[in-house]
């Protein structure tokens, strides 16, 4: 007994990192999601917009990586960043000017996003994916020299994880502490009532698409600088399985990033699984469904109790009581 | 008066156009060549990306119009819409890449008679395994078995000591057949070059798909970790995400090695700073560009094949490792072709089935 669980402690430090190398896209995707659902818009288009980050990274990175290889990634970080919010004021001007049925106009985006990334990078680049060299796993000095804890957290770790993790932290503070975020939580809640204390409440909301846009931008680039190295029309469903992460976090920042652990830990595991022969017994489609089944069971559980913003899908209209 | 003027105006410049113009001939009716891809882009610089290499090449050798569509999802009822398409928009010869065609092109064959298909990788049957090869269809299949081994052979004596790994995409006889016959290369360098290579059970895997590059990435980060030295990836996307794995490790100065698969696809694993170092130590190519050109070019010359199944092994050039890579020496290059030669005239044969080899 006591060996097996020494076993799988060292299965778990080992794949640890790939782990997270998958979850930091998810994070920050699903991270874009709460920004848009608490102001009252329900964003389904994430995986469209992680498509177009994905593209504008790929073609930012590829064409600077021979120049500048070392900014190269970054500069492509923040292509997608603001392409992503760019393309999300397609979804803003939908649902917010529009008053458009926001879960049809967030179906439009992932439809649109992959077949349009796919033309454009055949004329651009001659190919439909878009290969680039991607980011360098390195060990964070000194703390990865604590005993076991250092070669967890510390080892093989990716720049871009700590930049999405100090995201979080300023999100969080963004929206509880400060009057910005108020608002934002507001019009996601009671639109009326924060329209009537004086917020414009159609600024607020093309903001908060415009962040979840940049957002699952980021995300998709990331997906693209750490796991696939490989621009291909797609996102690998990572902008739906964020939506999930979403619910199951229950529409907060700390709760997302545990749901986010939680679906990234788990899939990694389905997945390497094989390799493992400690696990090679268990059929790998029990484990490769584990987390979409505790995700149904948890939503059935927390449905009573379920936080989702109040006015989320609902276009806001001024006129109505 | 006036308007019987303009009227007489009107019908005399209409007549002139008429008479003024001579005959022109008629445009030139181009044979029109499709295909239909399978799972992944056109771009997948693997099967798709082969297939349609070879269709482009007879375009350009015989004045082809040529277009691919791509189904919107990989199911029989999606693949059979896009025959039905390039044939109402008069694709009448259709080349479709994929075992996973069975099916659909069984049905094709006989909706479809006064069309032609070429089937790669697969035998028409109607779901229960009995091939029914219509006289409008040519079926297709490489011996992927001896490709694998010549790159296992290969493989086996440019790292001489240590583990290896396999990862497969699903578990359907093209990718099987390249495993068994990447292990009984192995074991045949092992034999007669005096490597010492080992492959454990648990480093010989199918993923389950040809798209999930996430998990590729993550399998072969396991292996690796595990003392895996070389990883033959047989998968499409997923080996993609094997690719990119190895070059993140390449890059930080760790051995990391891929096996490539059906096209040479050494240049998808450069890495380094100057960029001209690759992560591909061979690839084990069957070639299915020589083998759409084939089909297209007997089409033309009327002498389709129709109805027949056709093997493309060591005997007819049809499969082989690329000819130069920089991460296998001239010698070791000679040796495969030794052993090459020896699969041509048959005093050397692989196994295309499991026996007691690994999965």
């Amino acid at each position: 007994m006591w060996d097996i669980i020494i076993q799988i402690a060292g299965i778990i430090v080992q794949i640890f990192p790939y782990a997270i190398a998958y979850t930091i896209p998810l994070l920050i995707t699903a991270l874009g999601g709460l920004f848009s659902e608490r102001s009252g818009v329900v964003n389904i288009g994430l995986e469209g917009l992680m498509v177009i980050g994905g593209f504008a990274g790929a073609l930012t990175i590829s064409t600077f990586q021979r120049s500048m290889p070392g900014t190269a990634i970054w500069l492509g970080l923040f292509a997608a960043f603001v392409a992503g919010a760019l393309f999300a004021l397609l979804h803003a001007f939908a649902c917010v000017t529009l008053n458009a049925n926001q879960v049809i106009s967030g179906i439009a985006i992932n439809m649109v996003a992959g077949a349009l990334t796919t033309f454009l990078a055949r004329n651009m680049t001659g190919s439909g994916n878009v290969r680039i060299r991607g980011m360098l796993r390195q060990d964070v000095p000194v703390l990865s020299e604590i005993p076991i804890l250092g070669k967890t957290l510390f080892t093989q770790t990716y720049a871009s994880t700590w930049v999405v993790l100090a995201i979080l932290l300023l999100s969080a503070f963004l929206l509880y502490k400060t009057k910005f975020g108020l608002r934002l939580r507001a019009c996601g809640e009671h639109p009326h009532a924060a329209d009537a204390a004086g917020v414009n409440v159609y600024l607020i909301r093309y903001l908060a698409v415009m962040l979840s846009g940049a957002f699952a931008g980021l995300g998709g680039a990331i997906f693209l600088a750490t796991v696939s190295g490989e621009f291909s029309g797609s996102a690998g469903g990572i902008g739906f399985l964020a939506l999930a992460a979403l619910i199951f976090g229950q529409w907060k920042p700390i709760g997302i990033l545990g749901a986010a652990f939680f679906f990234g830990f788990a899939t990694t595991i389905a997945n390497v699984s094989q390799v493992i022969p400690l696990f090679s017994n268990i059929p790998s489609i029990l484990l490769k469904t584990f987390p979409f089944v505790v995700t149904l069971v948890a939503l059935v559980l927390f449905s009573k109790s379920s936080q989702a913003p109040r006015a989320a899908g609902e276009p806001y209209d001024k006129g109505k009581r | 008066m006036k308007k019987l003027f303009l009227g007489i105006l009107v019908v005399s410049m209409l007549a002139a156009t008429l008479l003024g113009c001579t005959p022109k001939p008629a445009p030139v009716v181009k044979y029109k060549v499709g295909m239909v891809t399978d799972a992944g882009t056109i771009d997948d610089k693997s099967f798709n990306q082969g297939t349609w290499e070879g269709i482009q090449k007879a375009a350009t050798d015989m004045d082809l119009d040529i277009k691919y569509l791509k189904p919107a999802g990989t199911t029989e009822a999606h693949y059979i819409t896009e025959i039905d398409n390039l044939v109402a928009a008069g694709y009448k010869f259709i080349v479709t890449p994929g075992f996973k065609f069975e099916t659909t092109i069984f049905a094709a064959q006989t909706k479809h008679k006064d069309s032609k298909f070429v089937l790669i990788d697969g035998s028409p049957h109607a779901g229960d395994w009995t091939s029914v090869v219509g006289n409008n269809t040519v079926s297709i299949f490489f011996a992927e078995h001896e490709s694998g081994f010549l790159a296992g052979v290969a493989a086996a004596q440019q790292i001489k000591t240590g583990e290896f790994g396999f990862i497969g995409g699903m578990e359907i006889p093209p990718v099987q057949k390249f495993n068994w016959g990447f292990q009984q290369g192995i074991a045949y360098a092992n034999k007669n070059f005096g490597t010492s290579i080992t492959m454990k059970e648990e480093n010989v895997i199918y993923e389950g798909s040809f798209e999930r590059i996430e998990a590729g990435q993550q399998l072969a980060a396991t292996m690796y970790d595990n003392g895996v030295k070389a990883i033959f990836a047989a998968a499409g996307g997923v080996g993609i995400g094997v690719i990119q794995e190895a070059v993140a490790r390449a890059e930080a100065g760790k051995e990391a090695w891929v096996i490539g698969v059906d096209v040479d696809q050494y240049a998808a694993g450069i890495y380094g700073t100057k960029q001209d170092k690759s992560v591909i130590l061979t690839s084990a190519m069957k070639y299915i560009d020589q083998a759409a050109y084939d089909m297209i070019k007997a089409e033309k010359a009327g002498t389709f094949p129709g109805g027949k199944t056709l093997t493309f092994d060591a005997k007819n050039n049809g499969i082989g490792i690329p000819k130069t890579n920089p991460n296998l020496s001239a010698e070791i290059q000679a040796s495969v072709a030794t052993v090459f030669a020896k699969l041509k005239d048959g005093s050397l044969v692989v196994a295309a089935v499991q026996g007691d080899l690994i999965k």
